[in-house]
């Protein structure tokens, strides 16, 4: 038993994990008691009305688009009205979303190459690091409410640049990223053959980086379609700006319709985007058997 | 230039070069090329592209951020200030909506792993998790808030948000995890909880702990954003002193959310890298 004991290593200590999560738990209690009116008394009832809520959406949903809704000042309005105004709304937000995304990239793109360890100077590379680290930390909505809205006015321009100036900075750290990721052999190879500093971007690192870096413009893609939501409620274009007024105004069932539009948008894009992605850093198996034959 | 004296294979093709052609670019690209061209022209169109206003709105603007360069630092120095009341509340809905929707995405987790859980559960617990993830936090964030008023559905909003997302990396890295002490406590007889409890979580723990940093720093962000829906926080301030033209104000906002933002992320960052 004694000689058991004493082979076995003794066990590290628990106490400073005990610690560490009764200090979390005040943390979160405080913080709970901090908010003076968080209605915390609702909480129970909160599920079932959510529910309720979501079955007048659904039922929304899954009427007949021909019918005719009750209680709407006009007698010819149909739920296939509000399912094609939510469509239109919803390719307005993946249009802006798209021209966001090229302005990111196009932008992006090149500063990241003054940015990269292995293709420019610290005293480049510290002042477009700062520069995309500034733009990532300020909220797009921020951007759209005190540059965007002002020059542009309240439509789907404000939002398509204030998501294109944002996209600069996230598409930029990661591209960044992918020319430090390369592989320097070929570009000492041609730096040893005297390659000028265009020509060994040109032809040593862009051709490493521009899948990954094209896969990143798709995904940023995607990720700007549902910034682009959140920009229509400050009136940046979208289909926010209805779905804003709607939910307010507690017409679930066309709440619900806009919902159902978003969600569906969002998925056969993100689906079609995946696909794109993959194709664009594997091939595909078509190919491959192609270049076998 | 230096003569060219390069050596040829022996077996290279003798004529006028021994260059291979260049291949030409697949179809596919092409169309790739092309349906980009396209897209972005219908884009454009959509949302009437135009860089006029730049120009014709500019002395607008430049008086706009004439305002916006002179901050109110009054509100920054006083504590007693709506922002600080404001930032006070956004912090505290985010430190809660990360520890709720953390411990439960750690459940969910465990449910929506092949490793963890029977192919039935895995696979519906996979695609709610889908569904969740498909609508923006601001789509929640404005059914609650139809609901109740105040910080409560912005806490809901990110806590829902934060299981899909935190949920989702973890059970990816659940997936990857090294199958030896599973198996040794298989053979054990172990329970699915003890499997759990002994070999998953101790695992995974380091990524999981890395994750839920990532999600406070986009609580941080989020709840920003929030507020513009009247789920409470710095957000409703902004959209305040936006609806009041009141851009010393809002400049003095922005200057401190900046900072915040940063700061966490530096934060987060370095304690990311010592964990993983």
């Amino acid at each position: 038993m004694t000689t058991d004991a004493k082979a076995r290593p003794k066990p590290p200590p628990k106490w400073p994990y005990t610690v560490a999560g009764l200090v979390l738990i005040g943390v979160v209690l405080l913080a709970g008691w901090s908010l003076e009116d968080a209605k915390w008394e609702r909480l129970p009832q909160f599920p079932g009305e959510i529910l309720q809520y979501a079955g007048q959406m659904l039922d929304g949903v899954l009427t007949w688009p021909g019918a005719h809704p009750e209680g709407q000042s006009d007698p010819d309005l149909t739920y296939g009205d509000w399912w094609l105004d939510s469509l239109s709304l919803m390719g307005e937000s993946v249009a802006l979303a798209w021209i966001g995304t090229c302005v990111g990239a196009l932008f992006s793109f090149p500063l990241a190459f003054l940015a990269a360890s292995n293709t420019a100077p610290w005293f480049v590379r510290v002042p477009v690091r700062t520069f995309f680290n500034a733009i990532r930390a300020v909220p797009e909505i921020l951007l759209a409410v005190i540059v965007m809205l002002p020059l542009f006015g309240l439509n789907p321009m404000a939002g398509a640049m204030a998501i294109g100036i944002h996209s600069i900075g996230s598409l930029g750290k990661l591209t960044l990223e992918n020319v430090e990721a390369v592989d320097p052999r070929p570009v000492e190879a041609v730096t040893a053959a005297g390659a000028s500093w265009w020509q060994r971007v040109r032809t040593a690192v862009v051709p490493q980086m521009l899948p990954e870096t094209v896969a990143f413009w798709l995904y940023r893609f995607e990720v700007n379609i549902r910034a682009s939501a959140i920009l229509g409620v400050v009136s940046a274009g979208g289909i926010g700006a209805l779905l804003n007024r709607v939910l307010r105004g507690r017409e679930w069932e066309w709440g619900g319709i806009m919902l159902a539009v978003i969600i569906i948008v969002t998925i056969v894009v993100d689906q079609i985007s995946a696909g794109l992605r993959h194709r664009i850093l594997h091939g595909t198996e078509t190919s491959m058997a192609g270049a076998a034959a | 230039m230096s003569q060219t004296t390069a050596v040829r294979h022996p077996e290279a093709p003798q004529g006028s070069s021994a260059r291979p052609a260049k291949p030409p670019p697949s179809p596919l690209l092409v169309i790739g090329l092309l349906g980009a061209v396209v897209v972005t022209v219908l884009a454009g169109w959509t949302i009437d592209f135009s860089l006029a206003p730049v120009v014709e709105q500019w002395p607008m603007l430049t008086m706009i951020l004439e305002e916006v360069v002179h901050p109110e630092w009054e509100e920054i120095t006083d504590p007693s200030s709506r922002l600080w009341v404001a930032l006070k509340e956004t912090a505290a809905i985010a430190v809660i909506a990360t520890f709720v929707g953390s411990l439960i995405a750690l459940a969910v987790a465990l449910l929506g792993s092949k490793v963890s859980a029977p192919p039935a559960v895995y696979r519906v617990t996979k695609s709610v998790m889908s569904v969740i993830r498909s609508l923006p936090d601001m789509a929640y964030a404005l059914v609650f808030v139809a609901v109740v008023t105040g910080p409560l559905p912005g806490i809901l909003a990110l806590t829902l948000f934060n299981i899909g997302i935190v949920a989702k990396l973890t059970a990816e890295s659940i997936d990857a995890v090294d199958p030896g002490p599973l198996e040794a406590l298989d053979a054990a007889g172990a329970t699915g909880w003890q499997r759990a409890r002994v070999a998953i979580v101790p695992a995974v723990l380091p990524n999981y702990a890395s994750y839920v940093l990532y999600v406070f720093e986009i609580n941080i962000r989020a709840s920003v954003v929030l507020g513009a829906v009247g789920a409470g926080g710095v957000g409703q301030l902004i959209m305040l002193y936006f609806n009041r033209a009141d851009y010393p104000r809002l400049a003095a906002v922005v200057i401190v959310i900046f900072v915040v933002v940063i700061a966490i992320d530096l934060l987060s960052q370095v304690l990311r890298r010592r964990l993983v």
